[in-house]
């Protein structure tokens, strides 16, 4: 019974995440699959502060830390670097807040997509620029309050899975920390699938901006996914869809009822996001063979 | 240039964040800790039920069996016979019906009769001797304490054998003699003299107080009551555990095509059933409503589907003598509810009198203790004897239990407080390690909000089938099917093991901060570094089955 889960330790304790963080066990996760013989970049985000106070590191790899346009580009030019050395085994990964991915690496991104870089991008997506003070991103959902949201956001949360697999890239995969070995599959499947950019978005609640207890973020993970709001599921060269874990008959609102960022909304408002989620279930479903 | 300089950058990565100490932002830790499930709470021997539940799930059926019979040496008659308190506490009653432990007990009782298994010889003999006044649920649990102890035990008991109720007074077709016997031949095998057809009277207390250094009284409750309607010399008026008695014993007492019986417990529904299977017709009559009858459900419920008639919520006032049949007449009556608990007071309701005819009236309306000559030997009250915590009667050296001593009359019940009054008789010999491990008061019981109901798929219970109702009718063969093994290992993997770590290691795989390492020397198999250790909870909340507690903490 329980979880059977392979870790190789590249991720250490001592680190500075908040308790609880859902981004800290997300990195566990991946950086204890990838395994040592990787190289992974990081731009500003709760990621590189989680990375290590210099001159200690919590990532028993060489960790790059790039600016927050470019991690998709620093990854790729350390990748094409490796394999001009006669090095094709090292991992180059760029681990990425939603900020730095929905929209201010977007362009490096897409453009590193386009190209079929051979790297494994992974979005931690904790739906807002938390490490400057929850601000939104586009990644921040309908009506979620952020500092810069008050009265919740007024547009829908960018669909960069979606965006992604347009890109006909050869792996995207939607993860979350409440299913650890889901997340742990498609980190090894994506390491399997070489000679492409393999684009991961893990979804990592964020227990002070999201207004749940520090003990509760695996749990608000599945929330998300059994309330239909985060099917997790993945795609294949941007067109082979499958489902891992769909809505369970949880509502929206069971979702919104446990965090504060929602705590401003009206039963008409939960009616409304419920049925937005429906509507992007529906649409999403049809892709599923 | 002479020699290379090697730029090193200014900031230079040296080492790991795992020197720091994250420990100090702390105000509270988890801790892993065994804590007791409700079903456990609820048990009257304290059974481990979570522990053997798991054995089962494991597939380790002489483990469980043997962690059953810890507390309890009778599993196959319990688990026909019990009234399940254990399942009513149970977690999983809220999220989908409790796990059919009784069911379950039953499969590994009947297993280890099947296999042959018997107890461990006691480790030491001790020459301390106790007697027994006794050989029922509550007599044969002592006994079998004591001599797991090494305590040399003499059981006396006025029947010809042992079992007590078990044997003389429950159907066959509710529980079979074989299994009866087959469990108390295991405890006798552990070396416990017996000596059966022999009544003790309080006479003989004396000369058991001679040869004996202790005596543990648990004869039970015998005496049945009686209606003063009825006049005691009336052949066409018997007691219902004579009746039963003599069911067992292949005599039948003679009774007449209409049975009515008067009661609405266990006993009043035995005799129905079991004067319908004599292919006569039965009308229960019974005092209080159906929902609140002292016999359990299933048990109403089955002789009606047997054919039985039930007018509850109904008394008799008056016996007319047909000259060969009775005529009893009857009004329908609520109970009283401002009156103190144990107390039982019938309003009538006017204008719902109805009569009943009977050529044999059974009363099954309770038995009390035969204690008239021990009054002047042991404390007696309300019927019953006194006893304290200790189970001692109010003579040095003399303890009592069961039905003897208790208002509850369940057979668990008795085998809890015999094997209580063993540890007990046992610490009062000189054996003062003869302690029952427990839970510290501090130790919260497991509710069902504490169990992550995520890694329990729903999944309906499964309870024992029941034999087609002729065939039911037709004789005394046992009733009620066991369970078949997938049925069985299906229940037991239902259970959700509340407060007991089956080392799934979600606590460990769910730490943000890789703080609760599996540790082989710990008992609760973890350990928890309190270096990195930063209080999130994570691991409190992802337990599934409420195995960790919370420790606060002043810095
Ligand atoms: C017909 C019937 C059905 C029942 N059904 C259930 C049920 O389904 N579930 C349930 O939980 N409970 C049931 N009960 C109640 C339950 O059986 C008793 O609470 C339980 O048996 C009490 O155990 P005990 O050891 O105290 O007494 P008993 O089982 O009565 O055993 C007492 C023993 O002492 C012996 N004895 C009596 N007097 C003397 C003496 N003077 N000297 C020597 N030996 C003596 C008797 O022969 C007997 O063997 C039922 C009771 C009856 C009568
Ligand atoms: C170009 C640029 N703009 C702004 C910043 C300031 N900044 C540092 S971290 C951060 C938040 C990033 O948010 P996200 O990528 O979602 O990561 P999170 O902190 O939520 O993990 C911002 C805005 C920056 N470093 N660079
Ligand atoms: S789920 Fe298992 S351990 Fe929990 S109360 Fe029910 S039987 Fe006992
Ligand atoms: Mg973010």
């Amino acid at each position: 019974m329980g979880y059977e889960i392979q870790e190789e330790k590249v991720f250490n304790s001592g680190h500075a995440a908040c308790p609880g963080c859902s981004e800290a066990l997300a990195l566990r996760f991946i950086l204890n699959t990838l395994g040592k013989d990787a190289i992974a970049v990081v731009p500003p985000s709760c990621i590189a502060i989680i990375s290590g106070p210099q001159p200690l590191s919590s990532m028993s790899i060489p960790v790059y830390q790039t600016t927050l346009e470019a991690s998709a580009a620093s990854a790729a030019g350390i990748k094409r670097a490796l394999i001009s050395k006669g090095n094709n085994h090292t991992n180059v990964v760029a681990i990425a807040g939603d900020g730095g991915t929905y929209d201010i690496g977007f362009q490096a991104l897409s453009a590193a997509a386009e190209r079929n870089e051979d790297i494994i991008y992974v979005c931690l997506d904790n739906e807002g620029y938390m490490n400057t003070g929850t601000q939104k991103s586009s990644a921040t959902p309908s009506m979620a309050f952020t500092t810069s949201t008050p009265a919740g956001k007024l547009s829908p949360k960018k669909n960069v899975p979606e965006i992604m697999v347009a890109h006909n890239i050869p792996y995207m995969a939607t993860a979350t920390t409440g299913y650890p070995d889901d997340l742990v599959r498609k980190v090894k499947k994506a390491m399997e699938i070489k000679g492409g950019l393999r684009f991961i978005n893990v979804l990592t609640p964020c227990l002070a901006g999201w207004g749940v207890p520090d003990s509760a973020g695996p749990k608000t993970s599945r929330l998300a996914v059994q309330s239909g709001i985060y099917p997790l599921y993945e795609v294949e060269n941007g067109e082979t869809y499958t489902l891992n874990y769909g809505p369970n008959g949880l509502s929206v609102a069971d979702y919104v009822a446990t965090q504060k960022r929602y705590r401003h909304l009206s039963p008409e408002d939960v009616e409304l996001l419920q049925a937005e989620v429906n509507h992007d279930w529906e649409k999403l479903q049809k892709k599923f063979k | 240039m002479s020699g290379t300089v090697k730029r090193v950058p200014s900031i230079w990565t040296t080492g790991s964040t795992d020197i720091l100490n994250t420990g100090t932002w702390r105000s509270a830790i988890a801790v892993h800790e065994k804590r007791p499930a409700p079903c456990y709470g609820a048990c009257p021997v304290d059974g481990e039920i979570p522990i053997w539940v798991q054995q089962v799930r494991n597939e380790e059926f002489n483990a469980a069996w043997l962690t059953l019979v810890e507390n309890n040496p009778i599993p196959a008659a319990i688990g026909r016979t019990c009234h399940r308190p254990c399942e009513g506490a149970c977690n999983r009653t809220e999220y989908d019906g409790a796990v059919s432990i009784n069911a379950l007990e039953q499969y590994v009782g009947d297993m280890a009769i099947r296999e042959g298994w018997a107890f461990p010889a006691p480790a030491q003999e001790s020459q301390k001797m106790v007697a027994v006044i006794g050989g029922g649920p509550a007599g044969l649990s002592c006994a079998y304490q004591l001599r797991r102890k090494g305590i040399q035990v003499t059981i006396f008991d006025a029947n010809p054998e042992l079992g007590g109720v078990l044997r003389y007074g429950v159907p066959e077709y509710r529980l079979p003699k074989k299994m009866v016997a087959a469990e108390i031949e295991r405890i006798t095998d552990l070396g416990v003299k017996v000596v059966a057809g022999r009544k003790l009277t309080g006479e003989d207390l004396g000369e058991l107080e001679k040869n004996f250094s202790a005596i543990f009284v648990a004869f039970g409750a015998h005496d049945a009551k009686r209606l003063p309607l009825f006049t005691k010399s009336d052949s066409r008026v018997l007691d219902g555990i004579d009746f039963l008695r003599s069911i067992r014993l292949d005599a039948p007492l003679k009774i007449g095509r209409k049975i009515v019986v008067i009661g609405g417990g266990s006993v009043a529904m035995d005799v129905a059933g079991s004067a319908l299977r004599l292919g006569q017709q039965a009308q229960i009559l019974a005092l209080e409503g159906r929902a609140v009858m002292p016999a359990p459900e299933d048990e109403i419920e089955d002789v009606i589907e047997e054919g039985a008639l039930l007018h509850d919520g109904a008394m008799v006032k008056a016996v007319e003598d047909l000259s060969g049949s009775l005529l009893l007449h009857c009004i329908n009556v609520e109970l009283d509810q401002n009156v103190s608990p144990g107390v039982i007071r019938p309003i009538e309701i006017a204008g719902t009198e109805f009569t009943l005819e009977a050529d044999t009236v059974v009363l099954a309306i309770g038995q009390d203790p035969e204690l008239a000559d021990w009054e002047d030997r042991i404390q007696v009250s309300k019927g019953m004897a006194v006893v304290d915590a200790d189970y001692k009667t109010s003579r040095a050296g003399v303890f009592a239990a069961g039905d003897v001593a208790n208002i509850e009359r369940f057979v668990s019940t008795a085998v809890g407080d015999g094997k209580r009054a063993a540890y007990s008789i046992a610490r009062y010999l000189g054996h003062q390690d003869a302690v029952e491990e427990g839970f510290a008061d501090s130790v919260k019981e497991v509710s069902f909000k504490d169990i992550n109901t995520f890694y329990f798929p729903t999944q309906k219970p499964v309870e024992r089938g029941k034999v087609d109702v002729d065939i039911r009718k037709a004789g005394f063969a046992e009733i009620r099917l066991g369970l078949t093994d997938e049925q069985a290992l299906d229940q037991a993997r239902r259970c959700f093991s509340c407060g007991s770590c089956i080392e799934c290691d979600n606590c460990a795989i769910f730490c943000p901060d890789m703080a609760i390492l599996k540790d082989a020397d710990s008992p609760l198999y973890y350990k928890v570094l309190d270096q990195y250790c930063k209080g999130c909870g994570c691991c409190l909340e992802e337990c599934p089955r409420g195995a960790m507690g919370v420790k606060e903490e002043t810095k």
